[in-house]
Order: structure tokens, then sequence, then C-alpha cells
């Protein structure tokens, strides 16, 4: 859309119409016996005469800034990329470099989930025989990206970072409650706090009163209904009441603690899925033919600041010396 | 060289080179002199200035000082010579044929040889200069520096603006005392204007005037490019064309123009040499000279 408003450059002719002025000369030369002729009318020539070239180059200039500012040009400056995700193997990319052949392209460092979608929305900065290879452990997509020009995608599993999250428990039934929280497994570890801190995500609230109102926390495990106000007008999901109050998220069932395996699983995964969502799946080595994939969604601003700055000085120079000219 | 032709003289500025030239062949003064030889009656002696004779240099005394010194004779001739040039716009006219040659080059040329005339016959010669509405005057006196101050005031003149008015020119143009010989170059464009008038006055006023009416090859035959549009020079507010077509009108205006000039010239006795620029100078001065002996 932005490249419509190279069709703007025509305003350029309105400066050259300002200075451009067409003067009626009467070119005639002095003859003495002139007297003895018929007199003529004056035969108009019009001539091409140009005043303050300076400040018309600054004009247009401007103005052909101001056009290209609104239209964006993308100028495709870089070559063949290989694109490394942020914290991969420093030894396995060397090797997938040469085993590619790409040892004299440029590195650039990304970090691996905006990966491929960073190229695909900066593709017009590439050259149209630039080829790139992606390493890293770069996520499957949902949807397999399309490119116009060859990608290559090697990947590496990184091992999975454990997460710890922070439980706080006020319940009759604590053994119960650990004993759900234990039964967890895969990368996210359960901490349970003997007093709520800032790091506390989950409050299990099993007890008949009310919380403290300075107690916070994202989310609220209850088994109560009477204890959250905010409960009385809830909707429910699978036997799981929620709403949202001042204190947080609160979930509520007065099925829990669940007493059978299946249960716990599922509140568990329902848990994990809702506020972890789920852990990455690295993407299989692939290879991205060249597609004729229409250009949409593309980056913008790649050489805005310059012509912003470019911009504000053709402006100063202007008023400058049109100032200078009416003096 | 006696007759040098015009394209020579166009290409110099230096009037003496022309004078001496033009005159180198000529041998004929101004008017019948009466008195023969420089210094019959001895007056006094001057410091010598460039342009004076060397027969004239007192040798004896120079022996005796070590300085030059020239011997002035008494010998006033009665006749003052008055040099009336026209210098107006229209004066710049080029001719169409010579480049760099234009009527006042021409004019200022024939009266400086008429001064250095003047000057060997050991005449008092003065100039008058009509120029962009005003008089300028170099008051008439004898000797060699007088003809370098008349070459040099004839060197600065400019073609510029219209002749002076008629008032200007009668209070200015008076040469009284013993009658004059006056040599106008002029190109009679105007007619009637004011320094007609006072040709006319002044012939009234028993001075010998001789006019010469200056004029260009093209201006007689008709022979404009018709190319470019042309204005008048002295009054800048038309534009006129010329054409194959406008040749017959132009040389019956013009003609019936001078027919004007010269009838009236004749009346007041007043002898009238028209001067094509592009001929010889020599043959022009000298037809200029004759005039008053046919009179």
């Amino acid at each position: 859309m932005n490249s419509l408003w190279w069709f703007a450059l025509p305003v350029l002719l309105l400066p050259i119409w300002w200075h451009r002025k067409k003067r009626v000369q009467v070119k005639a030369e002095p003859l003495a016996s002139a007297r003895f002729l018929p007199r003529t009318e004056p035969r108009q020539m019009r001539v091409w005469r140009w005043s303050d070239v300076l400040l018309l180059i600054v004009r247009c200039l401007l103005l052909a800034c101001a056009i290209a500012w609104l239209a964006d040009p993308v100028f495709p400056w870089r070559g063949d990329t290989v694109v490394v995700a942020e914290g991969s193997d420093a030894r396995w990319v060397e090797r997938e470099v040469q085993a590619a052949g790409y040892g004299a392209a440029a590195r650039l460092p990304l970090p691996a989930q905006e990966a491929l979608g960073w190229i695909r929305t900066h593709e017009r900065e590439f050259r149209p025989d630039a080829r790139l290879l992606v390493l890293g452990d770069i996520p499957m997509p949902a949807a397999l990206p399309q490119f116009r020009r060859l990608v290559m995608l090697r990947t590496q599993a990184e091992p999975i970072r454990p997460a710890e999250t922070h439980v706080a428990i006020f319940s009759t039934r604590t053994p119960e409650w650990r004993r759900l929280f234990s039964a967890l497994d895969g990368p996210l570890r359960v901490v349970v706090d003997a007093r709520p801190g800032p790091k506390t995500e989950l409050i299990v609230w099993d007890l008949p009163e009310a919380p403290p109102a300075g107690l916070r926390a994202s989310l609220w495990w209850t088994t109560d209904t009477g204890a959250f106000t905010e409960l009385a007008q809830s909707k429910a999901v699978a036997g799981i009441r929620y709403a949202d109050g001042a204190r947080g998220r609160v979930w509520a069932s007065t099925a829990w603690p669940p007493g059978d395996p299946a249960a716990a699983r599922a509140l568990l995964d329902t848990w994990r899925e809702l506020h972890y969502g789920p852990a990455p799946y690295t993407a299989p080595p692939l290879d991205f033919a060249a597609a004729d994939a229409p250009a949409r969604g593309y980056a913008s601003g790649a050489l805005r600041d310059f012509l912003l700055w470019g911009l504000v000085a053709l402006f100063a120079l202007e008023r400058m010396l049109s100032h200078a000219r009416r003096r | 060289m006696a007759l040098t032709s015009s394209a020579l003289l166009a290409h110099t500025t230096d009037l003496e080179l022309v004078i001496r030239h033009v005159l180198a062949g000529l041998g004929q003064g101004v008017h019948a002199g009466r008195e023969r030889g420089a210094g019959v009656e001895f007056s006094e002696y001057r410091a010598y200035a460039p342009g004076d004779e060397w027969r004239r240099v007192d040798w004896k005394l120079l022996a005796r000082a070590d300085r030059y010194y020239v011997r002035e004779a008494e010998r006033d001739s009665h006749v003052a010579v008055w040099l009336l040039l026209d210098a107006s716009a229209s004066m710049a006219e080029p001719s169409r044929a010579i480049r760099g040659l234009d009527k006042l080059g021409y004019a200022r040329m024939l009266l400086a040889c008429i001064a250095a005339i003047a000057q060997r016959q050991g005449d008092a010669f003065g100039l008058a200069v009509l120029s962009n509405g005003r008089l300028q005057f170099v008051p008439a006196a004898r000797g060699p520096r007088q003809l370098q101050r008349i070459l040099a005031k004839l060197q600065a003149v400019q073609a510029d603006g219209a002749l002076p008015d008629a008032e200007t020119l009668k209070s200015g143009l008076r040469f009284a005392g013993s009658p004059s010989l006056i040599f106008a170059a002029t190109d009679f464009l105007d007619w009637p204007s004011s320094l007609s008038e006072a040709l006319v006055r002044l012939r009234h006023m028993r001075h010998d005037v001789r006019a010469a009416c200056l004029q260009t090859d093209a201006e007689i035959t008709g022979g404009f490019d018709s190319g470019p549009a042309y204005r008048d020079p002295e009054q800048e507010t038309a534009v006129f064309r010329f054409g194959a077509d406008l040749r017959e009108d132009y040389l019956r205006n013009r003609a019936r123009h001078f027919d004007t000039v010269n009838g009236t010239l004749r009346a007041h006795d007043v002898p009238l040499v028209n001067v094509q620029i592009e001929q010889p100078p020599g043959e022009v001065l000298r037809a200029w000279l004759r005039q008053g002996a046919r009179r």
C-alpha cells in the first residue's frame, strides 16, 4: 500500500513550475531609421528562465524525501545470511554453517520464537539471490511458512529448562494438596511456600472464611464459593467455576482436592495449559523452496529514521534559503 | 593610403593615427589663409608640447637652455572653427556592412581631421557635443594642446539620449565676434529639430555653416535584415518590422524626409554633404571642405 505513494512524485512538478518563469521578451535591435518603417506588434518570445535554482533543488528534494518517507522504501541490502537462534550451541552452529557452505554469510542472532516470522516480514531486505540458513532450537510453526527465496532450517532441540512455580496452601487438608502437587510431572516444579510471598502464583484457599484483603495472587483455588463474593455471578466450565476479582482470578470447585488420579491429572493439566502454555516443540530440519507467496504484512520503517532526519534538515534549509531570498 | 578605407579605420580608436593617415594626401586647408608658414612675426617662446612641428623648435635656445622651446608667431587668423557633433542615440547606428564602424565613430573621425587641419592653419577651434539632452562645450582656442583636448573630448563621447531642446541650443550656441566656420556632423533623422533650427539661426548670423548628413549603406538602399524586430533608439515605445515588401515604402518615406531636409537647408544657404559612412573618409573630407569654395 505504501508504495502507492510513489505515484505522488508528479508533485515535484509544482516547485519546478513555480521556479520557471515565463517571461515575455521583445527582442528588438536599435535601428536609427526605424521611423520610416511601419509599426508592428511586439513579437513575444517565451523563454525559460530559472529563478533560485538552489531553492528549487532543495524544495524538490524536500518533496521527494517526504514522498519517500510515506512510501517507506526498502533497500535490499542483505545477502546470504545465517539466522542463529539465541542461546544455540556455538560449536554445533559452526559445524552446520560449514556443512551447508555458508562460511562467508552474515550472522544474524534472533530469538528462536520469532526467527521464522522475522524472516517473513523482513524478506524485502534480502537481495533476490540471497539464501538463508536458520539454525537453533526453532519451534515448529503452526502453519508451514512460505518464503520467496530458499530458506534452510536446521534445528537442534535444547534440553527443556525446569521451571518453578510457588504455591501457598491455606487448608485443613494440606497433605492432600501437597500430594496433588507432587504428582505433577514435566519441567514445571511446584514449591510450596509456608507463607505467600511476591513470587506466589497460586494460593489454595480451602478455608470457610474469606481471605484477608491484602493477599493477592494471579490464581486462587477455593473449595468454598462463599469465601469469594465475585463467584456469585460466575460461569462454570467442566465443573470449575471461575471469576476475576480484585485479588486475582479465582477457580472454585466443591470436588477439590481431587480424590482420584484422573481428576487430579485433569486439574493439573488444565492449570498448566491455561497458565503456562504448552512446551514448544522443536521443528524438524526443513528446506523451504522459493515460493511465489504474496507480499503481505511486511515490516515497515527500515529507512524512516534516515528519511525523517533528511526531511528535517531539508525543511530547515528551505526555510533559511527562502528567508535569505526575501532579504 | 591617402584615402584610407572605412574598414581600416574601424579597427583603431587612436584618432591621431587616423588623422595622420587621412590627412596624409589631403594637403588642403579649411579656408584660404592669408599668412603662409609658421611664425612670420615673432611673438613669444612657449614650452614644447607633443604635436608641435620640429621646425618651429628654436635650436639655438635649446643649445643655451637645454630645453625645447617653440617660437610662437602672431598669426591669428580671423576665423574660428566650430565643430558640432550630434551624439544622440541614433548616431550609434552601425554600418551593416563593416563591423565595428558606426556613425558616431565616423563623425568623430571627420571632426578630428578638421580640428587637426584647423590647428595646422593656426585657427582657433572649439567643439560642441549634443548628447543626452545636454550641450557640452570645449571653448575655442589654438594650438596643439587644444587639439589634444578636442581629441580627448571626441574620444570620450558616447551616443546616448536625444538632442538638447531648442532653448538650450539657443542659449548655448552663440558664437559672437568674428564670423565662424561651423562644421556640423549629424544624421538629420529628426527634422525639424532643435539642431536644424540652430543651424539655420547660425547661418542667419552670418556664420559659414557646413553640414554633413551621415548615413549607412543599408539605410540608403534599404538593406536591413528582415529577421529581427527593430526599435527606434530615441523612442523606446514602438517596435518596427522590415521586410522585402516594405522596402519600397521605406525608400519612399526616407526620400521624402531627406528631400525636405535638403530643400530647407538649401533655402537657407546651408551646404549639406551626404556622407555614406562606408566611403573612404578622405574623399568625404575633401567634399566637405570644398563646399565653401563652391559657394
